[in-house]
């Protein structure tokens, strides 16, 4: 019994048209949600080029390309929404093309788990989808791989186009305040090591959230009861959420121990979800809640230190008398509807020296949204500012400013800043390439 | 304090654990304690915030005491009793989270009622807000993280609504606050700090359950000087513990990690004389009999079990902190003393109160009296000796005589007619730890004279309470 995907009927059209184009292979990412029953696919979008792309790159799909741009997608998605396979459109041999879409899935999979820092929960569905579509015949094959196994072979699934699939979909959301602080390891106060601590700091404080208690408006609802039950069906419904959360117990660590300073985060995150609409459960908001959660703010820290890393701002090195803190401005949050009706949107970070152009180029080049300025939601989280008289002891504070915005090629950047991180490099997947 | 009466009384618990979090220059201790009141200062705001959520355990129940004591689910106000609270609970015979039905009230408990809740904190709130900011200092110091394990106890009476009680818990923890402040401060020595923790004593009538901190790992031979303060400050008697770890309250709906039976006894209805009145042994004892521990001391072994009643007593009124001692620890103590030959260890050599009072000597330094009767029938004219001994010493008896051990813990007895009864507690049982079988078939009851055999000489050991706190 193979898996059953509904998919919009704007992906269609969006497939259709990539058919047209004459140069070579075309990839892509599916995006959508997966339940037990069934699997919803909202959005498609194919692989954007890299700027020195040349006619012979153009034959042969590039895999890191498509892997860096699934990662880079997956960070502007909300809760509920995910990378749920890939789509090639070539009139490649159909046995070649699903080795190819095989590699692909599975890589792209690894890629965005290692950025998780929740754990995976059992009810998670493990099956990634693969969609090769002919451009001159425009038939289109769908096979499934379990992504939890590496010997899983394809197993037909069905593909299945519809109007509306997300439009009554419910959203549950909140305003959450983050507050952490980690100490740094004494004469290693680098950009690299404040990324590991930070690190180990984001994984305890995502603990936290997912052992947390969810009200969702105002109650505690049982695991198992149905979010939407006693609501009038086709209505789109929206629910607020509250978290409330206790430290760890216990504390394994240290009571005190050196350091060579310390960092923190501190300030509020708007969180969103989104639920099918067919009988969601309490259960399922939760999770796709707190995942959310998490990874907005997980997200961003890494977003800025991945900046500060490749702009090779390097640290001055930590005296014994004076005291520096700068202070650095995580990106907000901004989101942006995938049709002009419906609920569902996806997100991106804008940062306090940017300007609402670089968040449509980006939508534009990465997610292949054509957003114009009024289309965006600002009003969620307003732009952090440094405030100078924050600042403890020395007048020495210096404000980093968060780097320049690019107009130009963004999935470009994208690949130098992997490269140089060298962080689950696209290339290190395929030295474990089944 | 409030009197902890069994009949009305709830007793409110919350604990949750707060994160103590800074950043202190220890080449400057002046510095560091007002970085650490700081932080403290920070804590206490953070639980007098609307962010504070009291979160009632196995149930749908939220309350945020600071912000009107609003409570969810709509069905609770702050007018309503607390009593209330307990129809939301629930137990493992259901699923639902909604309240109980009327008829399915809980079990009536002999001893007081507890509400446990936890100490949470809201993080979201109403938008749109700023978003984050990462603020990295460059310093050489130190870093302390540190959970504070708080635990505030309360005691309510019917008529007391969930505001009153609020009001109580939220003092209660603003208050133990204060007071790991002060004991974080006053043990802390250069870079170590010790992180305190509370503990809830039931102190007699009229003063009732009351909390103390202490830093954590300090042994109960460093606290001294603190206990002696306490002693005073509640004025209680000079030469018996109240303070001691092992003395800590035991809430009644918190299971003993080792399985035993606790004071069996009192569940059991007291026998009425003439002019009787009932003494009975003084705090906590473990019931150990055959076949415990996987040990198959059938036949032989129940002195060695009355024996381990005993030092359970001593171990949990806190006189001593070591554990109750095993048959082949017992067999060892007594070849250590010269008591017997080193082949005894591992036999299944009966003992009698003579071997009792050694082990308990050479184990746990207690020094014991030993009372002989020449016949069964006397010891019904004991009456005064037990009794006076149930009243200073407290501990319970060990009887050995004929081919068998028992434990008294306690008689009924009446000084003008003389008539005796004797509350037993007896090793032999081989069974599982189920109070009412054991209460119903008599193993832990009453009995009369006519329990002994009247023609066999007896032994007593009578163990002393030592005289400190």
């Amino acid at each position: 019994m193979g898996r059953g995907y509904i998919v919009e009927d704007a992906v269609e059209k969006y497939l259709s048209k990539l058919c047209e184009q004459l140069a070579g292979p075309v990839t892509g990412l599916l995006i959508g949600q997966s339940s037990a029953q069934r699997d919803f696919v909202v959005m498609a979008i194919r692989t954007p080029q890299r700027e020195e792309s040349t006619a012979a790159a153009g034959n042969s799909v590039d895999k890191e390309l498509v892997t860096e741009h699934a990662r880079q997608v997956s960070r502007m998605l909300p809760g509920g929404l995910s990378v749920l396979g890939v789509f090639i459109i070539t009139d490649t041999d159909a046995k070649d093309t699903l080795t190819t879409l095989r590699q692909l899935v599975f890589a792209v999979e690894n890629l965005i788990s290692s950025e998780h820092l929740w754990n995976p929960a059992d009810d998670d569905v493990t099956d990634c989808v693969t969609l090769h579509v002919n451009p001159k015949t425009r038939k289109t094959v769908c096979r499934t791989f379990d992504v939890k196994d590496p010997k899983s072979t394809a197993k037909p699934a069905d593909w299945r186009y519809q109007s509306g699939v997300c439009s009554s979909w419910a959203t549950v959301s909140c305003c959450l305040n983050v507050n952490l602080s980690v100490p740094l390891p004494d004469n290693k106060t680098s950009t690299e090591s404040m990324d590991e601590c930070l690190k180990e700091g984001l994984t305890v404080w995502a603990h936290q959230i997912e052992s947390g208690v969810c009200l969702i408006d105002g109650k505690k609802l049982p695991e198992d009861s149905e979010l939407t039950a006693g609501q009038r069906r086709n209505v789109r419904q929206t629910y607020t959420a509250q978290l409330l959360i206790t430290p760890d117990g216990q504390r394994l660590t240290d009571v005190v121990q050196q350091c060579g300073g310390s960092v923190s985060v501190r300030g509020a995150i708007h969180s969103r979800a989104f639920l099918h609409s067919n009988k969601p459960k309490a259960k399922l908001a939760e999770k796709l809640l707190k995942r959310d959660v998490v990874s907005t703010v997980a997200t961003r820290v890494h977003m800025l230190l991945e900046e500060l890393l490749t702009s090779g701002e390097q640290d001055q090195g930590s005296s014994r008398d004076k005291q520096k803190t700068e202070q650095l401005c995580l990106p907000r949050r901004i989101f942006c509807p995938v049709k002009v009706t419906g609920p569902v949107c996806v997100s991106d970070y804008q940062f306090s020296d940017e300007g609402l152009p670089e968040v449509i180029d980006r939508l534009k080049e990465m997610l292949d949204i054509d957003a114009a300025e009024e289309d965006l939601d600002t009003r969620q989280e307003v732009a952090a500012e440094v405030i100078e008289s924050n600042v403890t002891a020395e007048p020495t504070v210096e404000t980093v400013k968060a780097p320049e915005a690019k107009k130009n090629n963004y999935i470009g950047v994208a690949m130098a800043a992997a490269a140089a991180l060298l962080a689950t490099a696209a290339s290190m997947l395929y030295l474990n390439d089944i | 304090m409030v009197v902890v009466d069994s009949d009305t009384t709830t007793i409110l618990r919350v604990k949750g654990p707060l994160e103590l979090k800074c950043q202190l220059d220890t080449t400057d201790a002046q510095l560091m304690r007002k970085v650490i009141s700081r932080t403290f200062e920070d804590l206490r705001s953070q639980v007098k915030s609307e962010s504070c959520v009291l979160a009632v355990c196995d149930s749908p129940v939220f309350i945020w005491p600071n912000k009107g004591v609003y409570a969810t689910p709509e069905e609770i106000s702050p007018t309503t009793p607390c009593e209330d609270i307990h129809q939301w609970i629930q137990t493992d015979e259901q699923e639902s989270a909604g309240k109980r039905s009327a008829k399915k009230k809980s079990k009536k408990c002999l001893s007081a009622s507890v509400i446990n809740l936890r100490l949470m904190m809201e993080v979201t709130q109403p938008g749109p807000l700023s978003a984050p900011i990462l603020s990295k200092t460059v310093q050489k110091s130190h870093f302390l993280t540190a959970t504070l394990p708080m635990d505030c106890a309360v005691c309510t009476s019917c008529s007391d609504t969930i505001k009153d009680a609020c009001e109580r818990l939220l003092e209660a923890l603003t208050h133990q606050l204060c007071e790991m402040e002060k004991v974080t401060l006053q043990h802390m020595r250069d870079t170590t700090v010790l992180v305190p923790e509370a503990l809830h004593f039931l102190l007699p009538e009229p003063k009732g359950l009351v909390t103390v901190v202490y830093p954590a790992g300090a042994s109960d031979s460093q606290l001294e000087t603190q206990r002696k303060e306490l002693h005073q400050q509640f004025e209680l008697p000079d030469d018996r513990p109240y303070f001691r770890r092992a003395n800590a309250y035991h809430f009644p709906n918190e299971p003993y990690k080792d399985g035993y039976l606790r004071n069996p006894h009192v569940v059991l209805t007291h026998p009425t004389l003439d002019n009787g009145k009932v003494y009975l042994v003084q705090g906590i004892y473990s019931y150990h009999h055959y076949m415990q521990d996987r040990m198959d001391d059938n036949g032989w072994g129940c002195a060695y079990r009355s024996l381990q009643t005993i030092c359970s007593w001593f171990q949990q009124q806190g006189y001593v902190e070591r554990p109750v001692p095993t048959h082949k620890e017992i067999q060892q103590a007594l070849v250590d003393v010269g008591d017997k030959q080193t082949s005894f260890v591992g036999s299944r050599q009966w003992i009698g109160s003579i071997e009792v009072q050694a082990v308990l000597n050479q184990l746990l330094g207690i020094t014991s009296k030993i009372m002989f009767v020449s016949q069964g029938s006397e010891l019904a004219s004991k009456g005064r000796e037990l009794a006076n001994h149930f009243l200073t010493e407290g501990t319970p008896i060990m009887i050995g005589g004929g081919v068998l051990a028992h434990t008294i813990l306690g008689v009924t007895w009446s000084e003008t007619t003389g008539q005796i009864r004797y509350l037993i507690l007896d090793p032999h049982y081989t069974g599982a730890e189920d109070l009412q079988l054991i209460t119903d078939k008599g193993w832990c009851g009453w009995k009369g004279p006519d329990f002994w055999d009247q023609t066999a000489y007896y032994n007593l050991c009578l163990p002393q309470r030592p005289k400190v706190i």
